[in-house]
């Protein structure tokens, strides 16, 4: 900026003040005490009403009085009962011994990994909450938090969204320790991190922010910390809610954040130099800073060979492109310009169209609305029904529309085309936008033909190019022309050509793959006579 | 001094390039050829060479003035007021070129694509698609002008099928037929006043990251765009040619509609090339409404760009329905631009100078 200018000097911080949990509040910096039946009162008043809250008293070792409280809902009782109550009972304490008692039950009889004595009255109640059991004993002022947690979860399968033909099977969960598991099982390495911080005021929920600290750029994992440190709300259900915040630009349609389910997906761009952040209750990670090209990429990319996967790339950007266009390319020229195409196929397309009643461009938005309901019911539907219904909407309905003369058969098959060109598109919400534009498309297409065409997507181009995210431009490769990252755009190069991480995330260690010797041969050196002859 | 944006000298090249070519092209051949005859490609490489003294005077002026924009450039060399006067006359300038240019190209749309559309509707789409990009961020700007170059480019492929219709007599004498002097130079003047608009860069100099091949890259740029305009003019002349020439309105439309290409997948290329070259309309607004939204923002010191951008799209409107018909656009054009080959050639060029002769240290 020249020096001619002011900087803007309004700005007033609004954000609401989040009223803090008025249980917790009231006891702020309070301790308990040594007498027993002061501390399981203060709890018991907490969770009075609550079904789930077991109190059970027992003498630990044969005399002293104790409680142990506990939520039987989120708490293992086998583990509580065996591991928990029978040690702590049935111990013989060495009488000759001068003993502190937390630490000598922590040291010598409880066999979890994952005891502490805690005092705090705060930590007590988020400690119960998370499942956890607590012990009091009757004259002593510190309390045993025992980690006794049983999750339900779900086995590992294939996720329903992301299908491969080639590559590994495994899925997200909702659990983040099996998560964590699922990449740390393909990074056996020191250098992964994976780092614990806490976002919701009530839900508390727990998201990890996984790197490769050697290879991801220090300034990215700032910059993520800093926007999960600034999340502000009251629960978040899923990762998606975390995308909305981490968002550069929230009023965009376009997704600015990868979301996958596939761990391999995860460490294929970990080791690119990004950041995963990985939510507890949620099986869909989010990778930063996504550019566009890697929303028609897949894993399976990398799993098969080069040329096969830049021809298949490529025809990914022509079904992009068709799921945009197609329908308003359609409209404008058979509305506005029908000279553009020679005069055969002129007839030809619209032949079918004397009895439609309507104009070319409300059959065209009427059928891609009734193709979006259609597709959103079978989202909808229970798997069974699913099937039958998109039998029923596609043939049955269609059919019956083109012969009582409401549709034209070519609009048909042009819809047809650029819905099924939607489907082609690997990532689920970058096809959902292109959905949603190509309405807009039709439109301006409609009214102000070749010319509102190039306009709409001119428009989406150009907002397109002033996206960021994380501050790296939107379409990289492409402008800011790349030329090394345009290795893996369109095409994916041979292994041996990709040997730079994308440099537009600036990683700290910018080589990947190392120079290999190739030793080609032209003879079968298995055969003895022909190696004899060398 | 502050800024986290930044763009290349090879961008800064291609911001000139893309923003020369636009619609002025259309018509230019005819200009050239009512004016000198055969001698048009002669005409335009002269026309070419005196542009390319400012092209070199701006870059020259931004290596030695880094931190300043050319309107940060005239009030540091010469004094507020003064300098201020010539900021407000840029500023006016662009408004009224961009204006006549949205015009111009809203007459093109209606004979050649829309002929049932009202050209305020045009006039109005065009405004509205500059007027929705952010001026805040100078890299996008970059970044657009980057992303439609190839589009830019397909005209001229599609023109390559059109070679095969040029008769060599149209370009002969390459020295015209008795041709004085001062008609030889108006000729080229009106070369340079088409591809003056490259003024844009001299907004950006505090953007600029590598100063050092910010001359050469300039450069490169101005003779990639200007040797897309020649190539349009040989192709205009030599398919047409002069006698020809001067009676099409917009020769190198006339020049789509002959192009036929094998396969007849298409049977009109020309609304084809129409369309690529709303992209090259629209790179050559961006850099207008640049100029205007960056350069009003300088003068008023504030960074309220939206505002601006807003506040700019009546006016822009209004200046672009002012002529009545097609010739006048065209006679307030050749008006206009002679005030702006004062401002973008004989300008850069004083300050230059005198900035060579006003000790740096003595300035600030």
């Amino acid at each position: 900026m020249s020096p001619y200018f002011k900087k803007s000097n309004h700005y007033v911080d609004r954000t609401p003040i989040f009223p803090e949990s008025h249980i917790v509040n009231k006891y702020k910096d309070k301790q308990i005490t040594n007498r027993l039946e002061e501390n399981v009162q203060i709890f018991k008043e907490i969770f009075q009403k609550d079904m789930d809250f077991s109190v059970r008293t027992f003498k630990l070792f044969h005399e002293t009085q104790s409680t142990i409280i506990y939520l039987n809902s989120l708490a293992n009782k086998d583990i509580i009962n065996n591991d928990v109550i029978k040690p702590l009972q049935d111990h013989e304490m060495d009488e000759e011994k001068n003993i502190i008692l937390p630490q000598y039950i922590i040291e010598n009889i409880l066999f979890f990994n994952d005891v502490k004595a805690i005092k705090d009255i705060p930590k007590i109640i988020s400690a119960i909450v998370q499942g956890k059991a607590i012990v009091f004993i009757d004259g002593i002022q510190e309390a045993l938090e025992i980690d006794a947690i049983e999750k339900e979860k779900r086995s590992i399968e294939e996720p329903d969204t992301e299908r491969v033909v080639r590559g590994p099977r495994d899925g997200f969960i909702e659990q983040l320790p099996i998560n964590v598991a699922l990449l740390r099982y393909r990074l056996p390495i020191p250098e992964f991190r994976v780092e614990e911080t806490e976002v919701g005021t009530r839900t508390k929920t727990k998201l990890a922010v996984c790197y490769i600290e050697d290879v991801v750029n220090p300034t990215l994992v700032t910059e993520v910390k800093k926007r999960i440190d600034a999340i502000k709300i009251d629960g978040v259900l899923d990762s998606g809610y975390v995308e909305q915040f981490l968002e550069d630009n929230p009023t965009s349609p376009f997704p600015q954040l990868i979301n996958t389910e596939r761990p391999n997906k995860v460490v294929g761009n970990l080791l690119e130099g990004r950041i995963a952040v990985l939510m507890d209750g949620s099986p869909s990670a989010l990778i930063a800073p996504a550019t566009f090209n890697q929303f028609y990429h897949t894993t399976e990319d990398y799993n098969e060979h080069w040329i096969i996967s830049s021809f298949v790339r490529f025809f990914r950007i022509i079904a992009l492109v068709f799921s945009l266009t197609f329908s308003s390319l359609y409209v404008t020229v058979i509305s506005f310009h029908p000279e553009l195409i020679p005069a055969k196929y002129v007839v030809a397309a619209t032949s079918g169209r004397h009895s439609i009643p309507f104009p070319i461009v409300i059959e065209v938005f009427l059928m891609e609305l009734a193709m979006e309901v259609l597709r959103e019911a079978s989202v909808r539907m229970p798997q069974q029904v699913g099937g039958a219904l998109s039998i029923v909407g596609v043939l049955v309905v269609g059919q019956a529309a083109v012969q009582a003369g409401f549709v034209s058969p070519i609009t048909v098959v042009i819809i047809g085309m650029s819905t099924i060109g939607s489907f082609a598109v690997p990532s689920y919400n970058a096809a959902n936008t292109f959905r949603m534009l190509r309405f807009l498309l039709i439109i301006l297409a409609g009214t102000l033909g070749l010319l509102g065409l190039a306009a709409g997507l001119m428009i989406v181009v150009n907002h397109m190019l002033s996206l960021r995210s994380f501050g790296v431009p939107y379409m990289d490769p492409y402008a800011p022309l790349n030329l090394k990252a345009l290795k893996d755009s369109i095409i994916r190069a041979p292994f041996h050509k990709l040997k730079r991480r994308p440099s537009n995330i600036h990683p700290k260690n910018p080589v990947r793959v190392g120079v290999t010797e190739k030793d080609y041969t032209n003879y079968n050196f298995l055969d003895e006579e022909e190696r004899e002859k060398l | 001094m502050k800024h986290t944006d930044s763009i290349s000298s090879i961008q800064l090249a291609v911001i000139i390039a893309s923003t020369i070519i636009g619609v002025s092209l259309l018509v230019l051949p005819r200009f050239i050829a009512a004016e000198v005859g055969e001698a048009a490609i002669l005409a335009s490489i002269v026309g070419i060479l005196i542009s390319l003294i400012s092209v070199i005077a701006i870059t020259l002026l931004a290596r030695k003035f880094r931190e300043h924009t050319i309107f940060g450039c005239n009030q540091l060399l010469l004094g507020k007021y003064f300098g201020n006067l010539f900021n407000y006359m840029i500023v006016i300038v662009f408004i009224v070129i961009m204006g006549l240019e949205v015009r111009q190209f809203a007459e093109v749309l209606a004979t050649g694509l829309l002929p049932n559309t009202p050209i305020e509707i045009s006039i109005f789409i065009m405004i509205i698609i500059c007027a929705l990009v952010g001026y805040s961020n100078v890299s996008t700007f970059a970044y657009i002008h980057f992303f439609y170059l190839p589009f830019l480019l397909i005209p001229m492929f599609f023109f390559l099928f059109a070679l095969e219709d040029i008769e060599t007599y149209h370009l002969l004498p390459i020295l015209g037929h008795n041709l004085s002097v001062k008609q030889f130079l108006s000729g080229a003047i009106i070369m340079t006043q088409v591809i003056t608009n490259y003024f844009v860069i001299a907004m950006l100099i505090p953007y600029i990251k590598d100063y050092e091949n910010c001359v050469k890259h300039g450069i490169w740029g101005f003779f990639l765009g200007a040797l897309a305009i020649l190539y349009c003019i040989v192709v205009s002349l030599g398919v047409f040619g002069a006698k020809e020439l001067q009676e099409m309105y917009w020769p190198i439309l006339s020049l789509s509609r002959i192009i036929q290409i094998p396969g007849e997948v298409l049977s009109r290329i020309d609304a084809i090339i129409l369309i690529t070259w709303i992209f090259a309309v629209f790179t050559t607004l961006l850099s207008y409404y640049f100029v205007i939204v960056r350069g009003t923002a300088e003068l008023f010191r504030t960074d309220k760009y939206s505002f601006i951008t807003v506040l700019m799209i009546p006016v822009i409107f209004v200046f672009a329905l002012i002529p009545n018909n097609v010739y006048e656009i065209y006679e307030y054009a050749s008006k206009i631009t002679y005030v702006s080959l004062f401002l973008f050639i004989i300008l850069p060029v004083c300050l230059l100078v005198i900035g060579h002769f006003r000790k740096r240290t003595g300035v600030q």
